[in-house]
C-alpha cells in the first residue's frame, strides 16, 4: 500500500468529520431574541422584570437542550422611549442576524412595524403597539400574543354583565382612563357595548401621570355607578385607592387593566388593596408552575439573571409568558421546518400554536393565520390580602365587535 | 347648576393649588436670588422624596427623623450644587445657566433612576384617608395637610426675609452688583437660595410622595409648579402662594365642567392657556416686579 493509499482515506475520513461537525454546528445556530426595550425611561416599571423573566427562560432552555439542539440567546438593549433609538437597536440587531424582536413599548413599536413588515422581521408585540395588528392577514410579520386593550375591556363588560345578574341594562359603568392614547384606547369599545347591551357609561379622564384625580373620583362618588374599570398605570393605581377610599367608593368594583402588579397592591398596601379587582391573561403568584420552577431551578442557588423580588411581581410572570409562547413557536417552527430557523419558518411556527397555556401560566392561545393574537383571552382576578384569586376562566366575549374594531382599523394600514 | 359640586371643585382646587404652590416656592426663591427660572427644581423635589425614603426605609430611621435628616442633606446638596456648578458660570449669559439647571435635572433622574430604580414606592405619613367631610363637602386630609404646610413655608420665608440675612437675600435679589459692591457675598446668598430651594424640594416631595407614591414623574411637577411661579410673579413668594390657589381653582372647576364636551384633556389646556395668557398678557405675573419684563 502505497502512501496516498493510506493517507487519501485518512484525509477524507477527517474532511467528512469537520463537514460533518461544521453542519452540526451551522444546525445548533442560536436562537436570537433582541429584546430593545425602554430600561431607563417610561416603561421601566415592567421592562427589567420582562428581560429577566426572558433571560431566566432562556437559560432554563439551554440547560435543557435548547431548542432541537439549539441554543437561545436574549440580547438586550436600552431604547430609552425613544423611536429613533428604537429604530437604531432595530437597525443594528438586524445587521448581526436577530430576525425576532420585542420593543416593549407603543411609540417605539409604531416607529418599528413598517419596517420589520417590509424586511419580513418577526415582532413580538404582546400588551403594546397598535391594537389592530392581531389581524395576521394584515400584519404577518407582528405577532401580538395576548389580548388587545379593546378585547380586555369587552371581557371586562361580560364580567359585570355576569355579576349583575346577565343583564346590564340598568348598570351604569365608570371609565376612569389616563387621557392618552393608551388610556383612551377602550372608549370606542366601551360606547359600542354601552349601546349593544344598554348601560349607561361614564368617563372619567385623568391627566398624566394620573396623580390628580381627586375631580375624578368626585364625580364619581356623585355619579355611583355599578363599577368603575381602569386604564391607569402603575402609581395611578396607588392614588385612585386612596380616592377610593376618601370618597367611599368600595374597592372589590374597580376593575383595572392588567398593567397593576405587587409593587402597586405594595404601595396600596395589602390588606387595604383586599377587594380589587384586575383583568388579566397571564395567572399572578409565584405558585405557577413555571415561576416555581424558576425560583427553584435558580434563585434559591443564588443564579438568577436578576434580583428575586422582580420575579415575585406579575410582570414577572407576563415576561415569561411572552417568551414562553416564543420559545413555543421556534420548537414547533424547527420540528416543522428543521434547522436553522428562518423568519419564514418562524411566522408558520407561531401560526401552528394551539392551546397553549405555557403549563397554567397564561390563558390558552391559539395563533392562526388570520388571528395573531391568540384569541384574547383574559380573566378576572382579585386580591383577597395576600394573593390574586382567580374569579372567572379564561375567555374571550363580544369576540364579533372586537373584531369589527379590529378590522376597521387594519383595513386602513399599508407600508410604504 | 349643582353648587355643592361646585363648592367642593372649588375647596378641592385650592387645596391641590396650595400644593403647586409648596413646589413653586422653592422656584421663587432660587429666581429671587439669581434671576434664573430653576428647571431642575422637579429633579430636586423627586430627589429629596427619595432621600426621606433611603433613610427611612433603607435605613430603618422613623419619619420623623428621616425628614428633617434628609433636609439637612438636600440643603448642603443644594449649596453644593451652587458651589460645583453654578458658581463657575456667574457673569455668563442666563441661558446658560439655564441650561445648566436642565443638565441638573437630568442628572437627578437619571442617577435616582439608577440608584432606585423606575418602580414606584409609597410614603405612609400615617394620614388618614378616611372620608372627611366639611358640610355637604369632602375634603382630602393629606391634601390640607399639604396646604398647611405650603402656609407655613409662606410664613417662615416671609419672616426669614425680615432677618438679617434674609436682607442680604433680597439685596442681592434687587441688585447684585451694588451687593457686591458693597461686601455681600452673592455668592453665599445664591448658594443659600439653593440650599433653602432644596429644603422645600423636601417638603414638596414628600407630600406629593404620599399622594402620587415615589417615582420619577414626581420631576413632572415643574410643568404646574412653573405656570404657578410665572403667573404669581417669578419673585414673588406670595404671589406663588396665590397663583398656586387661582390655577388649582380654574383647572379644578374648569376641567370638571368642560371635559364631558372636549371629551376630556381640559386640565392641561387649561394650565397651558394660564401659561400662555400670563406671559403674553402680564409678563411679570400678578405680583412680580415689573422690571423683570425689561429683562
Amino acid at each position: 500500500m502505497t502512501i496516498f493509499n493510506r493517507v487519501i482515506p485518512a484525509v477524507l475520513v477527517a474532511v467528512l468529520g469537520l463537514a460533518t461537525q461544521m453542519a452540526a454546528a451551522q444546525d445548533k445556530k442560536p436562537i436570537r431574541f433582541g429584546l430593545c426595550f425602554d430600561l431607563s425611561k417610561s416603561y421601566t416599571f415592567i421592562s427589567p422584570q420582562v428581560a429577566q423573566a426572558a433571560q431566566d427562560l432562556a437559560k432554563y432552555t439551554n440547560d435543557n437542550g435548547g431548542i432541537a439542539g439549539n441554543p437561545v440567546e436574549v440580547i438586550v438593549r436600552d431604547h430609552g422611549n425613544e423611536p429613533q433609538r428604537g429604530v437604531e437597536c432595530y437597525e443594528q440587531l438586524k445587521r448581526e442576524g436577530v430576525f425576532l424582536f420585542n420593543f416593549l413599548s407603543t411609540p417605539v413599536t409604531n416607529a418599528v412595524l413598517p419596517r420589520a413588515m417590509k424586511d419580513g422581521n418577526i415582532v413580538l408585540q404582546s400588551f403594546v403597539g397598535r391594537g389592530d395588528a392581531v389581524d395576521g392577514k394584515v400584519f404577518d410579520w407582528i405577532f401580538p400574543v395576548g389580548p388587545t386593550y379593546w378585547q380586555q375591556a369587552a371581557n371586562d363588560v361580560a364580567f359585570i354583565k355576569k355579576k349583575m345578574g346577565g343583564n346590564l341594562g340598568k348598570a351604569k359603568i365608570g371609565f376612569i382612563y389616563l387621557d392618552y392614547p393608551f388610556g383612551q384606547e377602550p372608549i370606542e369599545i366601551l360606547k359600542t357595548l354601552s349601546e349593544k347591551e344598554g348601560f349607561e357609561l361614564k368617563l372619567y379622564p385623568v391627566p398624566l401621570p394620573g396623580s390628580d384625580q381627586a375631580s375624578a373620583w368626585t364625580q364619581i362618588r356623585r355619579d355611583k355607578p355599578d363599577y368603575v374599570i381602569s386604564w391607569i398605570l402603575a402609581g395611578g393605581h396607588v392614588v385612585a385607592s386612596k380616592e377610593m377610599k376618601r370618597n367611599g367608593f368600595p374597592i372589590d368594583r374597580y376593575l383595572a387593566v392588567n398593567w397593576l402588579n405587587e409593587v402597586d397592591i405594595n404601595n396600596i398596601g395589602a390588606q387595604a388593596a383586599k377587594g380589587i379587582l384586575r383583568g388579566t391573561n397571564v395567572a399572578g403568584g409565584q405558585q405557577v408552575p413555571l415561576v416555581k420552577t424558576m425560583l427553584e431551578t435558580f434563585y434559591a442557588k443564588g443564579k438568577g439573571s436578576g434580583p428575586e423580588s422582580l420575579v415575585r411581581d406579575v410582570y414577572y410572570n407576563t415576561g415569561l409568558a411572552i417568551y414562553s409562547v416564543g420559545i413555543e413557536a421556534a420548537r414547533l417552527a424547527i420540528k416543522k421546518n428543521g434547522s436553522p430557523l428562518t423568519p419564514e419558518s418562524m411566522k408558520t411556527g407561531f401560526e401552528s400554536i394551539k392551546d397553549f397555556d405555557a403549563n397554567g401560566l397564561m390563558a390558552p392561545v391559539t395563533v392562526t393565520p388570520e388571528d395573531h393574537g391568540g384569541g384574547g383571552k383574559t380573566r378576572v382576578e382579585q386580591w383577597n390580602g395576600s394573593t390574586w384569586v382567580p374569579l372567572t376562566d379564561w375567555s374571550a366575549d363580544y369576540t364579533d365587535v372586537v373584531w369589527k374594531v379590529i378590522k376597521e382599523s387594519s383595513s386602513k394600514f399599508t407600508v410604504k | 347648576m349643582d353648587l355643592i359640586l361646585l363648592a367642593e371643585l372649588a375647596v378641592n382646587g385650592v387645596l391641590t393649588g396650595l400644593l403647586y404652590s409648596l413646589f413653586a416656592i422653592g422656584l421663587v426663591l432660587i429666581y429671587k436670588a439669581s434671576s434664573v427660572p430653576n428647571l431642575s427644581q422637579g429633579g430636586l423635589t423627586m430627589a429629596g422624596a427619595y432621600v426621606v425614603l433611603a433613610l427611612a426605609h433603607d435605613m430603618g430611621l422613623p419619619l420623623w427623623v428621616a425628614i428633617p435628616l434628609a433636609a439637612v442633606v438636600m440643603f448642603v446638596f443644594g449649596m453644593g450644587i451652587e458651589r460645583v456648578a453654578l458658581r463657575r458660570l456667574a457673569g455668563r449669559p442666563v441661558v446658560m445657566i439655564l441650561m445648566m439647571t436642565l443638565g441638573i435635572d437630568i442628572f437627578l433622574r437619571g442617577t435616582t433612576l439608577a440608584i432606585w430604580g423606575g418602580t414606584s414606592r409609597s410614603v405612609d405619613l400615617g394620614v388618614s384617608y378616611e372620608p372627611l367631610f366639611v358640610g355637604d363637602i369632602l375634603v382630602s386630609r393629606i391634601h390640607l395637610l399639604g396646604a398647611a404646610v405650603a402656609i407655613l413655608l409662606f410664613v417662615v420665608f416671609v419672616l426669614f426675609f425680615r432677618t438679617r440675612l434674609g436682607i442680604r437675600l433680597r439685596a442681592i435679589a434687587d441688585d447684585y452688583m451694588a451687593s457686591w459692591s458693597v461686601g455681600i457675598s452673592v455668592e453665599r446668598g445664591v448658594g443659600l437660595s439653593w440650599g433653602l430651594a432644596s429644603i422645600v424640594a423636601v417638603s414638596a416631595g414628600i407630600i406629593w410622595g404620599e399622594i402620587q407614591g415615589v417615582d420619577q414623574s414626581l420631576s413632572l411637577l415643574l410643568l404646574k409648579g412653573l405656570t404657578v411661579a410665572v403667573l404669581g410673579g417669578l419673585d414673588s413668594i406670595f404671589g406663588a402662594v396665590l397663583a398656586g390657589i387661582i390655577l388649582g381653582i380654574i383647572e379644578n372647576v374648569g376641567s370638571a365642567y368642560l371635559d364631558p364636551f372636549v371629551g376630556g384633556g381640559s386640565r392641561d389646556l387649561i394650565m397651558a392657556a394660564v401659561l400662555i395668557l400670563t406671559v403674553m398678557l402680564r409678563p411679570h405675573g400678578l405680583f412680580g416686579r415689573t422690571d423683570i419684563e425689561r429683562v
